[in-house]
């Protein structure tokens, strides 16, 4: 296995609490993002080397934080602009995550019109779960039918957060939104879980990229929002590859901790050893040298 | 039951099969008129503890969950709303029968009536052969429910003729405060409580329930540290506190033991399970060898060979327990209760039916020799 690319886009100039990137700073940093990781000048042409024409695509967000440290209304809704203007039909695109309600108290309005692109939860009437379960090593869940039916291909758009008892939460532990059954899988640090959710099928086979929205990080006494603990980053993180991409993302939510003195995660008996699980069943690069970190600012 | 001629039993479980199969369509209706499709409750759980930043730390079982604000715990059923711990399911009941009491099983427990059995959603273990996973294991919102506070609770079951109210399909413990209220309110109408658990509880709670309910089933899953971690992701430890707690306290007490191929029937593992039962609780609590079938995560083992639970049973009786079933198999001797004292039959079951009672007073009609249990 080659190194893993992982594309860190950084929104130039100061950010502070009150200066988050809009969301046509979000879009050029999505364009330079796709563009980095792709090694394609043209929009089209990166975000075609990454799906497909006519693929229905399901983008995972997380909203379980509430409005103040969940994936941003900005960041998704100018994601699917992007992915609208370069090659994918907006009927094709899906914003979804666990509830309508987490949803809305996310800031989200919901659409389910067939002609426009959909935000809506599993919850929705109509949607749900499987009736099958699927069973996997240790996992034994039934998915949300967004992702087994409403999608050709998935992205997951994941807040980054300290969580206490995984570690950190990003785009991997994101999937977690696409079970029934996440509250019996915090065990043991997340670890096998968190790799073997991935690994199942309805997620492995759609999963074509992982951006995690570190617009502001919760870097500590996470995943609930602390704002004395969350520090506007202005950054997104790109990769193709899931634990390449979380392992970045810890790397930042290290460096936020160390700057204000606290523990490491391991030192608090929190490393997310479920990314080396991952690396060992072949999802991905847990450890930073089989990483290559290209980094950018955006204006 | 003080006395009972088998024409009167008869009648009595004919009654009660008319409430199963006439009644209880009309109850649903009603039920659904006034609930189906209502959100989760906000009733304060009790058994917490409050921490700093909105954290919270569950008190009412071993898994000790500390979450968030806006986390839920390993039940799925409990959750941190800015610092303040909730049930969600108080009131929520998402399934609803008038079963035999045989069904739970209690066997030495008002034999031959009806118990109102319901449940909410959740469990607060994960049993890869769980065979209520369609409730016990989802988040409540994902169940359809019903409205039905303790006193309507209280209300259906006077209606049906039930002497108790079941908390069984699920489990129980993760919805504690709506268990709790109903059997008190159930107290109050001279109704009974029985509880059907995996007993990972944690004692104080515990000790509350047992001061209100009048009988506990606990699912012994298995008699190694081991298995319990690998199959039940739980604590046996806890779940023999449990056991030895009800045992002393008075309340009675039934213990149901799934016999797995392969994974829990080795012969030394039981003989060891039932001298614990013989040392700790007595010879008297019944146990019960039920067959696995092959549901949930472990659909790659077959349904338990009867020779199995035959000889589950033998080596639980050489080891001085008296009263040893066999269950899910129905027509067995083996599910009926032997007098002590004379050897015949005093209780003949097939399946959750009984076929002859010869117990009068708790006694033998034979030989006159007393059976435990609590029969009217």
């Amino acid at each position: 296995m080659g190194r893993s690319r992982v594309v860190v886009v950084r929104a130039s100039g100061s950010v502070s609490r009150t200066d988050i990137p809009g969301r046509d700073l979000v879009a050029r940093m999505f364009g330079r993002g796709f563009a980095l990781l792709t090694g394609e000048r043209a929009p089209k042409d990166a975000l075609m080397s990454v799906f497909r024409p006519g693929e229905k695509v399901a983008v995972k967000i997380n909203t379980i934080g509430g409005k103040a440290i969940s994936t941003r209304p900005d960041v998704s809704l100018a994601l699917a602009g992007w992915l609208a203007g370069n090659g994918l039909r907006e009927e094709d695109i899906v914003i979804w995550d666990r509830t309508n309600r987490e949803l809305r108290a996310a800031g989200y309005r919901l659409a389910e019109s067939r002609e426009r692109l959909k935000i809506f939860g599993t919850d929705t009437d109509g949607v749900g779960y499987e009736t099958e379960l699927v069973s996997h090593l240790n996992v034994g869940s039934r998915f949300s039918k967004i992702q087994t039916r409403l999608a050709d291909a998935s992205i997951s758009l994941a807040i980054l957060k300290d969580h206490g008892m995984a570690g950190i939460t990003a785009g991997m532990k994101n999937y977690f939104g696409a079970i029934h059954n996440p509250n019996k899988y915090h065990d043991d640090r997340c670890d096998p879980y968190v790799a073997e959710v991935f690994d199942a099928p309805p997620v492995r086979d759609r999963h074509r990229l992982s951006i995690l929205d570190c617009l502001v990080v919760q870097y500590h006494r996470g995943p609930s929002y602390h704002p004395r603990w969350a520090e506007p980053c202005g950054i997104l993180i790109f990769s193709r590859d899931p634990v390449a991409a979380d392992r970045t993302g810890w790397d930042l939510v290290e460096r936020l901790r160390a700057a204000r003195g606290l523990p490491t995660l391991e030192e608090e008996g929190r490393r997310p050893v479920y990314l080396f699980t991952a690396e060992q069943m072949g999802l991905g690069r847990a450890g930073t040298g089989g990483i290559e970190v290209i980094e950018e600012d955006v204006q | 039951m003080s006395f009972m001629t088998r024409r009167r039993f008869l009648g009595h479980t004919a009654g009660a099969g008319l409430v199963l199969g006439a009644g209880l369509p009309g109850f649903c209706n009603r039920l659904a008129a006034f609930g189906q499709g209502a959100g989760l409750s906000r009733v304060e759980a009790r058994y917490y503890k409050k921490l700093p930043d909105r954290e919270i730390k569950c008190q009412l079982c071993p898994r000790a969950c500390r979450l968030g604000d806006k986390e839920r715990g390993y039940c799925g059923v409990r959750e941190n709303e800015g610092g303040t711990y909730y049930s969600l399911v108080y009131g929520k009941v998402c399934s609803l029968n008038v079963d035999p009491i045989e069904k739970k099983p209690f066997f030495h427990f008002l034999p031959g009536t009806g118990a109102l059995s319901m449940a909410a959603a959740g469990c607060n273990v994960n049993c890869r052969f769980c065979q209520n996973w369609e409730v016990s294991q989802v988040r409540p919102e994902q169940v359809d429910h019903y409205d039905l506070p303790p006193e309507a609770a209280v209300g259906r079951a006077a209606a049906n003729r039930c002497p108790s109210i079941a908390y069984t399909y699920t489990e129980p413990i993760v919805y504690f405060e709506y268990m709790y209220d109903t059997a008190v309110a159930a107290r109050r109408k001279k109704i009974r409580s029985v509880v059907v658990t995996a007993g990972h509880v944690n004692e104080a709670p515990l000790r509350d329930l047992l001061e209100v309910v009048d009988a506990v089933k606990v699912d012994l899953k298995g008699f190694t540290q081991d298995f319990y971690s690998t199959y039940v992701r739980g604590e046996l430890k806890t779940v023999l506190d449990t056991i030895r707690a009800v045992g002393k306290s008075g309340v009675w007490l039934e213990i149901v033991y799934l016999v797995i191929p392969t994974l829990n029937d080795r012969a030394a593992d039981i003989r060891d399970m039932a001298r614990w039962v013989r040392g700790e609780v007595g010879v008297n609590v019944p146990v019960h060898f039920s067959r696995f079938q092959p549901l949930y995560l472990l659909k790659n083992l077959p349904p338990t060979p009867v020779a199995t639970l035959e000889e589950a049973r033998e080596t639980a009786l050489s080891e001085g327990l008296r009263f040893v079933y066999i269950g899910n198999v129905p027509g067995h001797p083996g599910e009926s209760t032997y007098c002590p004292g004379c050897g015949k039959v005093v209780i003949r079951r097939i399946g959750y039916r009984i076929d002859a009672l010869h117990l009068e007073a708790g006694r033998c009609t034979f030989c006159g020799a007393a059976l435990p249990g609590v029969w009217t």
